[in-house]
């Protein structure tokens, strides 16, 4: 799919000019412009009319996805921001520093609030700190509990609390009342956004599967633009339409799919053509992936975490806020990748080791070995940075992913 | 100073548990008021001469204080803690218990039990749940170790503790006055960490009183350290050697843990929700990121400091992050900062440090209106 323009794909760069153009025109219009981090939830900003979200990772993927991510990087660099930083953080203080020059998206408008979580990582609040030094703006933390198991009854009710606070801030920043209406529709056009989600990933399970890991990365940009509104439920429904469709036609990304992998870590941004292109020529298709399928699902699991309709919208996110991978102990990330592997049917589990991310990729050396042992999977760990391509070798990348297929293989001939 | 093994040996033989706690700033004195010995897992260079453990579980762009940490626990942990105890003082430390765990089980050995608080890290409407999380600990403690609680032994420990830190603040005035080497006092307080607080205030009182008579080392230029810990001792040397005075410190095992204990608390609870939100500033407290430039510039003030010498630890990333703005903000008042990064692969020598040390304090020669002491 990521080879010919299909119609989800067209719909997706339609969707994400859109989003774009309208957080622009709408800030231009004077809306009321919040940062956000990846993991803080939307929908509570849908329930203002008048305040608009950008979410300065997602743009910084989208920079790195087009090519400018080292460049971008290069510019934090030379404001003293040191290379061990994560790659996303460089890319948004880079891109930012020079007005967004080399912005695919013209940038993202002057924030009125940032709101930054330590869930996925801490290093956020001293990024979005970065912003509030510089332009003066107030910085809301969401401090969600790490989890070493099931996320307790008590942190829950902490972050509904601080769900609460950012409400009541932002109503008062605004003089606008949150609208509860409004964020039960956003919540309930996310839910349906999410089951689409789900749908769509579920056609990793077919053999050949449906689609590719890349696949996925791609068309997770909405999660980060649209959430909370009407268009993301319809993009995802076309999403997983189409790709119903071509599956029933016996149109498959990789047609003579030999190999299925699992990917560990966030996506290289920068490879996402290349490195899908070289495993089909090997008949290799990394079909699944914890960052893409965590989404709409608990810590620790695979399985949809659905919002019915007599479930609080708030409690529902409150509850989710553990989902993504990094804010979950070993025993958790582990539980995830065994139902992933059960579920979709994987022959080996790539773990991209991401020094610019150590949240996801510090207790990835149990993780292989802990896999490995458990499932008898051949693993391979290779070196990436999400990002920055500055800080990937391709030829030992490539040379280790076929060695994994090496493996794979020689475990069937014994 | 014994390594952190054998001091740890001496600890254990007054039959109290002792707890290994991770970085940066525990609760101790809760711990101390229970019958427990706290130790905080740090300044381990000299006590784990490689991680080659640490190394089959933890990724080699994790910072030197957990990797080192990670060696020191699972080589030694089993046998010498009867305990470990962390909060989520940083992103990398929140990711090693349970890698911990599965070195320690590669040797077949149990794990000692575990401990854990999340810390806020918010200044308001946070302080009932750190409350709980205190008074969950306090339950956990008793239920591993049949030890129990007192409001009235924990004021007793926290006025302990407080003495400790005074005396560690009258050590760095001693520093600050040329009766004492920086490398010195951090030799001192390394050895600290590894002693009962009333011990540690006996070892703080004696090199406090050595330094009483002792002859002001020749006048130099006053600079500030930063850093997670203090620069290990051939740095010291060579910083002293340069004509350099450390005449206050930022530093996260130093200044940002003895600089600072709540006055007015009424229980344990309320004790610990204003230790954590009004601690000393520091990188890893992420809400007290407004406070820290002001309290940095306040440091290099009252020191009289001519310059700032930062030694990062490599991979912190919370460090790193405010580096440019603290530098920034330093350089506008006029104080000069030199950047040096330490990491786990440094073979130790001088020479990778010595000429940039050395141009460093050239350049401060050169000034004027030094504050030379
Ligand atoms: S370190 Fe990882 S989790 Fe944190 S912002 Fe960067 S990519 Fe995201
Ligand atoms: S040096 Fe930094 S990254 Fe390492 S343990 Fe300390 S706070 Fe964490």
């Amino acid at each position: 799919m990521t080879r010919e323009k299909t119609r989800a794909g067209k719909h997706l760069s339609e969707l994400l000019m859109n989003a774009y153009m309208g957080i622009h025109g709408r800030a231009a219009e004077g809306a009321f412009v919040v940062w956000g981090a990846i993991i803080v939830p939307p929908e509570i900003f849908r329930g203002f009319e008048n305040v608009v979200l950008c979410v300065p990772e997602s743009h910084a993927a989208l920079c790195a996805g087009k090519g400018v991510g080292s460049e971008e990087c290069l510019k934090a660099e030379a404001l003293g921001y040191s290379m061990d930083l994560c790659s996303y953080a460089r890319i948004d203080i880079g891109s930012l520093s020079d007005g967004y020059q080399d912005s695919p998206t013209f940038g993202l408008p002057r924030p009125d609030l940032l709101v930054s979580d330590n869930n996925n990582c801490s290093l956020l609040v001293k990024w979005f700190d970065v912003h509030r030094r510089e332009m003066g703006v107030p910085h809301f933390i969401l401090d969600v509990p790490f989890c070493y198991g099931p996320q307790q009854e008590k942190d829950l009710a902490y972050i509904l609390s601080q769900f609460r606070d950012l409400i009541a801030m932002v109503e008062s920043m605004t003089g606008e009342t949150f609208d509860e209406g409004r964020f039960r529709e956003a919540a309930h056009h996310t839910a349906e956004g999410v089951r689409q989600w789900k749908r769509f990933m579920s056609f990793a399970r077919h053999r050949p599967s449906g689609l590719t890991v890349f696949d996925s990365f791609v068309q997770m940009a909405p999660l980060f633009t649209s959430r909370g509104t009407p268009e993301f439920a319809e993009h995802y429904k076309l999403l997983a339409d189409e790709v119903a469709e071509r599956v029933a036609a016996g149109v498959f990304p990789v047609p003579n799919e030999k190999y299925r992998l699992l990917w560990d870590n966030i996506a290289p941004w920068h490879q996402l053509r290349k490195m899908s292109e070289r495993l089909a020529e090997l008949g290799a298709n990394i079909v699944a992936a914890p960052y893409t399928s965590c989404i709409g699902s608990l810590e620790g699991s695979f399985a949809p975490f659905d919002l019915d309709k007599d479930t609080d919208p708030l409690w529902h996110l409150a509850r989710s806020q553990n989902h993504s991978v990094c804010p979950m102990g070993m025993d958790l990330r582990l539980a995830a990748l065994g139902s992933a592997i059960e579920e979709v049917g994987i022959d080996g589990v790539v773990f991209a080791s991401n020094r610019s991310c150590k949240v996801f990729s510090v207790m990835q050396m149990d993780e292989q070995r802990l896999i490995g042992e458990k499932y008898g999977l051949p693993t391979v760990m290779i070196d990436v940075d999400h990002a920055d391509v500055r800080k990937f070798s391709e030829q030992s990348a490539y040379l280790r992913l076929e060695a994994l297929l090496e493996n794979i293989e020689a475990g069937r001939v014994g | 100073m014994k390594n952190a093994r054998a001091m740890i040996e001496q600890l254990r033989k007054g039959g109290k548990p002792v707890v290994g706690c991770f970085p940066l700033y525990p609760p101790l004195e809760l711990m101390h008021s229970m019958g427990l010995l706290p130790v905080v897992l740090w300044g381990l260079r000299d006590s784990v001469s490689d991680t080659r453990d640490a190394d089959r579980h933890v990724q080699p762009y994790a910072c030197s204080v957990a990797r080192q940490l990670a060696q020191f626990v699972i080589a030694d942990g089993p046998g010498l803690l009867d305990g470990l105890f962390f909060y989520n003082a940083c992103d990398t430390l929140r990711n090693l218990p349970e890698l911990l765990r599965e070195g320690i089980a590669g040797s077949r050995r149990i794990t000692p039990p575990m401990f854990r608080v999340h810390v806020p890290m918010k200044e308001d409407g946070a302080s009932g749940y750190l409350a709980n999380e205190i008074a969950n600990l306090i339950k956990a403690l008793q239920a591993s170790y049949g030890v129990s609680f007192s409001e009235e032994r924990f004021a007793r420990s926290v006025s302990l503790y407080e003495r400790a830190r005074r005396l560690c603040r009258r050590l760095e005035d001693a520093v600050a006055e040329g009766v004492l080497t920086f490398a010195g006092f951090s030799a001192a307080l390394a050895s600290a960490n590894f002693l009962a607080v009333e011990d540690q205030i006996a070892l703080l009182e004696s090199t406090l009183s050595d330094c009483e008579g002792s002859i002001t080392q020749p006048s130099a230029t006053r600079v500030i350290a930063s850093g997670i810990l203090p620069p290990p001792p051939v740095i010291c040397d060579l910083i002293e050697l340069a004509g350099l005075r450390v005449a206050g410190n930022d530093i996260a095992s130093m200044h940002r843990s003895y600089a600072f204990s709540p006055e007015a608390w009424g229980n344990v609870r309320d004790y610990y929700v204003a230790f954590y939100r009004d601690h000393f500033p520091c990188t890893t407290l992420l809400h007290t990121a407004d406070r820290r430039v002001d309290a940095v510039v306040d440091i290099v003030s009252s020191r009289h400091a001519d310059a700032f010498v930062f030694v990062g630890e490599k991979f912190c990333e919370y460090e790193y992050f405010e580096l440019p703005y603290l530098e920034q903000q330093l350089k506008k008042s006029g104080v000069p900062v030199l950047s040096i990064e330490v990491s786990i692969d440094d073979d130790g020598s001088a020479e990778t440090f010595r000429t940039r040390i050395d141009a460093f304090a050239e350049l401060l020669s050169g000034r004027e209106g030094r504050h030379d002491a």
